[in-house]
């Protein structure tokens, strides 16, 4: 069971993690969203019970890099994974040495959601 | 249509190359997350900058190469597609369908830039551009720097874009 945040400037892309999460057949407590890194901070900082976050890169205001750092620094150790367009190996291993546990590619399939996802939730 | 010169002297893509990766990535996409599967009809016959009833979704690269991938489709191509998407009827143009159309140019364009930077520092995508209307027009800088690749889907066409240009 888990309460997962997602973090997505696309609203769509929200709406097909939340559906593709159901039909992995992954079960989830609660989904809560975020537009950018800036809401995604509001919503850890508000006290929602997330047990994972599922976060892409490419954001306006604050992308998932900058996200996934601001979170570590406030001493959140909340798993994270990163769901994004971005495939570089380096840009990759950024996102990993701040502090994400691991990535899927954009586009995805729900099988490699319950691949990547269920041993956390 | 030919691409840049430039890129083709490089010998790292030739026009065929880099139509194949964005057919490709196209074919991935929509199967994935749209749940439908377009045949390619390259190349295309005669270049199309006028658009009509249509929307565009537009991702810049910047970095070691610059340019846009784009992809342009009727309306009423563009509603199935959101209505698939979001897995509920979407019957009007609104931010539904500017988001599910934007987000196919943003996965297109990450699919594009893997071939363009191994590693994905050297490369930078932009935040997704959305456009409609009844009646408009998209033109290049040069024709020659587009490799433009003709779908069809559910009996309608749409088209997938891409210019490039090497930066020194």
């Amino acid at each position: 069971m888990a309460n997962i945040l997602i973090v997505d400037d696309s609203s769509t892309m929200r709406k097909i993690i939340s559906r593709s999460l159901r039909q992995a057949g992954l079960t989830v407590d609660e989904i809560y969203e975020a537009g950018d890194g800036i809401e995604g901070l509001s919503v850890l900082a508000s006290g929602k019970p997330v047990t994972l976050i599922l976060s892409d890169i490419n954001m306006p205001n604050m992308d998932g890099l900058e996200f996934i750092r601001q979170v570590r620094a406030n001493g959140n150790p909340v798993p994270i994974v990163m769901i994004t367009t971005e495939g570089g190996e380096e840009i990759l291993k950024e996102a990993i040495a701040s502090g994400a546990s691991d990535s899927i590619k954009k586009p995805f399939t729900p099988e490699q959601l319950q691949e990547k996802l269920g041993a956390l939730i | 249509m030919s691409l840049n010169a430039e890129i083709a002297d490089t010998g790292r893509f030739t026009e065929e190359q880099l139509a194949k990766y964005v057919i490709d990535a196209t074919k991935d996409v929509f199967s994935t997350m749209v749940m439908m599967d377009p045949a390619d009809d390259y190349p295309l016959k005669d270049p199309i900058h006028r658009f009509q009833c249509s929307i565009t979704g537009m991702v810049g690269f910047a970095g070691i190469y610059s340019g846009v991938i784009s992809i342009h489709c009727p309306v009423a191509l563009a509603l199935q597609i959101t209505s698939s998407m979001l897995g509920m009827e979407c019957e009007e143009v609104n931010e539904d369908l500017n988001d599910a159309i934007g987000e196919i140019a943003n996965m297109l364009g990450g699919s594009v830039k893997q071939v363009l930077s191994k590693g994905g520092m050297d490369v930078k995508l932009s935040i997704p551009t959305v456009i409609s209307g009844e009646d408009y027009t998209v033109n290049s800088l040069s024709d020659l720097d587009c490799v433009v690749i003709p779908f069809k889907v559910n009996d309608t066409k749409f088209l997938v874009g891409l210019t490039l240009k090497k930066e020194d």
